[in-house]
This record gives C-alpha cells, sequence and structure tokens, in this order.
C-alpha cells in the first residue's frame, strides 16, 4: 500500500512528461511513417536485421526499413524522456525542498527509490514503448509497405527505450550525487552517454543488450549506495 | 526514570569547514512542549535534521524514542510527526490527495475525523491543490497532516515563520490539541518567543551551534536577570558579580545581564559596589533570549559602551 502510494504519486508527476514524449513519438514517428508510405523513396531490401548494426538499421547509414527514421526520433525521444524523468524525480524535489518530507515516510529509503524506477519503467513502457508498438504494428499492416520492417527491427527498438532507462538512471546518480559538476557528479550522465554510444554502435543484438544490462547494474548499484547515504 | 523521547550525545555537524552543531548534549523528557530557540544560522534546522536522520552528523550521535536517528525504521518514523521548514508539501496534490497520499503511511493510527475536523477548523477547501494555498493554509495542512497520525512525538521545524498573528494564533491551538493528548512530546524551533511562551514547558537555547539553555521555561525566565545600578561619582571599574553574561556602562550606570544569580547576592554586590541604587527590570522572554544570545562585543547605537 505504501509502495503504491509511491508510485502513484511518482507516476502522476511523471505524467505530463510522458504524455509529452507520446506526442512527439506518435506525431514526428507518424509523420515519417506516412511520408515513407506515400513517396516510398527508400531502399526496402530484405536483410536479416539481427546481425547488422543498430546504426544501420535506423538509417544512419544504410536505408532498410519502413521506420528507418522513426528509429533516431524514438533513440532521441527516450533519451530525452530519460533525462526529464531522472531530473523530475532526483534533482526537482531537492529544488522544491520536497525530499525531507518524502524521506520521512515511514517506508525505507530504498522503497522510496524503487518506487520512482517502477515509476519510470511503467511510464517508459506506456509511452514511447506502446507508441513504438503501435508505430511497428502500423508499418507491419499488409500492403502498407512492400517489405514491412522484421520483428528484429521491432527488438532494436526496445534497445532504444531501454536506453532511455539507462539515460534515466544516469540522471538520477547525477542528481544524487553533492560533489561538484568538474569532479564526479558528472559520473552518472557520461556514464550513460558511454552506454549510448556502445550500444548504438553495436552489431550484435545480444551485446547491445548485454551492454544495456551490465550498464544499468553498475549504474543502479551506484544509485542505490548514494540514496542511502544521500543527505537531504 | 524512563528514556528520554530525545537524546543527543556529542551531536556535531560541519558543512565543509563550517561548524553547524557543536557537541550538542541534550534530553528531552517524555511529554513535554519544548520550544527551540536560536537566532537565524544557530544551527537549529540543521540539529531537526540530523535528530531525523536526514544529515548524517560528523561525530556523535542522537537517539528518538530509542532508535538511533541514523537507522531510524519504518515503525519508527511512523511515530514521529514531521513539520518540514517551509511547509514544503507536493504543489500540484489537493489536500484530499494528500491526505491520502499521507493516510497510506498511517493505515492504523490515522484518524480520519481528526483530520476533517482540522481542515473544516482551519477553513480549507479539500479540493483546492497546495500549489493555489498561501503560506499559512500550507502550515495548517501541514500541521493537520502531521497531527492525524496522532504521533507521539511531533517536531516542527519553524512551523509559524511567515504566519500573520491571527494564522499563528490558529496554528497554536492546532498544536495544542496534540498537547492535550496525553504523553505527547513536541519540539518546535522558532523564532516567535512569544509562541514559545504561550505553548511550551521547556525551552532549548542554541547559539552558533551550541547549546546553551536546556531547562524548563519558568527556570530560564527566572535565571536570566537585566539589572541597572546607579551609582553617584562613576561605575566601578572591575566588575566580578557571579553569573555575569555581559556588561554595558554609561558615565553612572552600570547594565548588567545575569544568570542565575540570586537577587539577595544582587543587592549585596550593589551594596558592596557602593551603588546608589539598583533595580532589576522586568523583561519578557523576547528580551531575555536576545540578552541571553547577544554576542560578547554587542554594542548599542549611541549610550553604552561595552567592557
Amino acid at each position: 500500500m505504501r509502495f503504491l502510494a509511491l508510485l502513484r504519486k511518482e507516476l502522476r508527476e511523471s505524467l505530463p512528461w510522458l504524455l509529452l514524449a507520446a506526442i512527439v513519438l506518435l506525431a514526428i514517428g507518424g509523420f515519417l511513417l506516412r511520408q515513407a508510405q506515400t513517396y516510398g523513396w527508400y531502399d526496402w531490401s530484405a536483410r536479416d536485421f539481427s546481425s547488422s548494426s543498430i546504426t544501420r538499421t535506423y538509417g544512419l547509414y544504410y536505408r532498410r526499413s519502413p521506420l528507418q527514421l522513426t528509429g533516431p526520433v524514438l533513440l532521441l525521444t527516450s533519451i530525452g524522456l530519460g533525462l526529464v524523468l531522472g531530473v523530475r524525480h532526483f534533482w526537482i524535489p531537492y529544488f522544491t525542498r520536497t525530499w525531507p518530507f518524502l524521506i520521512h515516510r515511514s517506508v525505507s529509503r530504498s522503497t522510496i527509490f524503487w518506487a520512482k524506477l517502477a515509476a519510470a519503467a511503467i511510464g517508459f513502457t506506456a509511452s514511447v514503448g506502446l507508441l513504438w508498438l503501435v508505430l511497428y504494428r502500423y508499418a507491419c499492416r499488409p500492403g502498407r509497405f512492400p517489405t514491412p520492417p522484421t520483428l528484429s527491427v521491432f527488438t532494436e527498438g526496445w534497445l532504444f527505450v531501454l536506453l532511455g532507462l539507462v539515460v534515466y538512471l544516469g540522471a538520477a546518480l547525477t542528481g544524487l550525487s553533492t560533489a561538484r559538476w568538474y569532479t564526479t557528479k558528472v559520473f552518472g550522465l557520461a556514464f550513460a552517454g558511454i552506454v549510448i554510444c556502445i550500444v548504438i554502435f553495436q552489431c550484435r543484438l545480444a551485446y547491445a543488450f548485454a551492454a544495456i544490462i551490465i550498464g544499468a547494474v553498475i549504474l543502479l548499484s551506484q544509485i542505490i549506495d548514494t540514496f542511502a547515504k544521500r543527505e537531504f | 526514570m524512563t528514556e528520554p523521547v530525545l537524546q543527543t550525545e556529542g551531536l556535531t555537524k560541519y558543512y565543509g569547514s563550517v561548524l553547524a552543531v557543536d557537541h550538542l548534549d541534550l534530553a528531552i523528557p517524555r511529554g513535554c512542549i519544548c520550544g527551540f530557540v536560536g537566532r537565524n544560522g544557530a544551527g537549529k534546522t540543521t540539529a531537526i535534521k540530523l535528530m531525523l536522520g536526514l544529515l548524517r552528523p560528523t561525530a556523535g550521535s542522537s537517539r528518538l524514542l530509542g532508535c538511533d536517528s541514523a537507522a531510524l525504521t519504518p515503525a519508527i518514523r511512523q511515530r514521529i510527526g514531521y513539520v518540514t521548514e517551509g511547509h514544503r508539501l507536493f504543489r500540484w496534490m489537493s489536500i484530499a490527495e494528500l491526505e491520502k497520499f499521507q493516510r497510506s503511511f498511517f493505515a492504523k493510527q490515522w484518524d480520519d475525523k481528526f483530520f476533517a475536523d482540522m481542515i473544516e477548523y482551519f477553513d480549507l477547501p479539500k479540493k483546492r491543490k497546495i500549489k493555489h494555498l498561501s503560506n499559512g493554509e500550507r502550515a495548517q495542512v501541514s500541521l493537520a497532516l502531521a497531527l492525524a497520525p496522532n504521533p507521539e512525538l511531533l517536531i516542527m521545524d519553524d512551523p509559524t515563520l511567515g504566519l500573520d498573528a491571527a494564522i499563528r494564533r490558529q496554528f497554536l491551538e492546532g498544536m495544542i490539541e496534540l498537547i492535550m493528548r496525553e504523553g505527547r512530546t513536541v519540539l518546535f524551533s522558532s523564532h516567535i518567543l512569544g509562541d514559545v511562551e504561550r505553548v511550551s514547558d521547556r525551552i532549548v537555547v542554541i547559539d552558533k551551534g551550541v547549546l546553551r539553555a536546556n531547562c524548563s521555561l519558568e527556570e530560564f525566565r527566572k535565571a536570566v536577570k537585566k539589572v541597572i545600578l546607579s551609582f553617584a561619582d562613576s561605575t566601578p571599574a572591575e566588575v566580578d558579580i557571579d553569573g555575569l553574561l555581559h556588561c554595558r556602562r554609561s558615565e553612572k550606570e552600570l547594565e548588567l545581564i545575569l544568570v542565575s544569580t540570586a537577587d539577595d547576592h544582587i543587592a549585596e554586590w550593589a551594596d558592596k559596589t557602593g551603588a546608589e541604587k539598583y533595580h532589576i527590570v522586568k523583561m519578557n522572554l523576547e528580551d531575555q533570549f536576545i540578552e541571553f544570545t547577544a554576542p560578547a562585543n554587542h554594542k548599542r547605537m549611541f549610550r553604552w559602551e561595552e567592557i
């Protein structure tokens, strides 16, 4: 019940940003998809996407899927949403001075953190994740494109959604750090940036997922430790 | 003897090189209303945050309801009400939403009727969002939220700061509601000595992080005295009376601030120094506090010269 109360609160605070991300992705992604459908000026050669670079899939170098331009939009939206939610959950309470009120709940600090993370994960799934599914389903409809996107394109899109969560964790760690910007405070965001680079230039889907999981675990362990010791 | 509800031992906090709380040894017995007073920057908020485990001490320790502040369990926190400085609440929530949020952390002990009564007493619409409330209204919501779970210990950080006299009175009356519940303990920091005088039975004075007084309000009222001595020729060069805190002099008058000096002793000393006359000035709590915490080299404009 206490966890649910915290989860509801975090979701409610995140709601405007989740809606905004969903609207951005729907508007731009939908527009690009319609353009591709109308003009058909891409090379839709059927390839095994699971063995190719994610960057290639989404058209930074090669253009092979109806969702090719939607991929970067998804990536940028996820990163943006991760950054905004991280700031909203871990930085803003510092400026609004609501941390003491929140911390003095009859729950452990870790419960407060997990409620925030759960809200972010649910939020990502419900906004960009769901929208990605909608766009994918739209592109898969028979008759829309000569070569509909493969399932691996959809999976790779989820990599981008997860990257958003890594950025969220990076922003959380940076927000919780009491160090100076030019020292270790920037570690969280810098680390998330490195994970993004590793993932988008990764050729194998499994390696990309592994990079995300390892990155997330490292950030999580740091955050849990920092949050437990943090002064409010 | 029962264990104090709140106890600190050598509690010390540095922010970098700045000493905010200096070896605070404090014990607050159960069932008292304790006014925690000090000037701006005296270390009140830091001390309260240390007690609640929101800050980590540089040295020393503190215990609330028998539990180490650095490791307050959810069960212990449930027994402690806390009104934060500035009544910082979630601005986007309405009073009803905030009530629901707060209630979920106090399932069994939450008193719906009490909360509703307080909100009605303060004449607050439950649907109004916190961001649309005035400072005073937010303070009232804060108090209602803190009192409704019927906490054993209520800690309030400058709860009446920025409130007008009428709202302050309402707020204090709300606080008295809790006081009337047997065995409850209240610690509240304040700048407004009138408030402390009205509701407290104990006073803790902190100055530059150092504990200066921890006694009953009555003892404090009796202990801090201002004495003005008049001399026919000139004031004595040396002032060696027991309990002397400050001494200011003009050509033919001495103004002494004394702590715990008996009236008989004052009379004896006046006689010994050849004072023409002397009188003990009646001071209110605010004057006593100001004199008690005035720096040693504190100067007044125009008239007095420090020694």
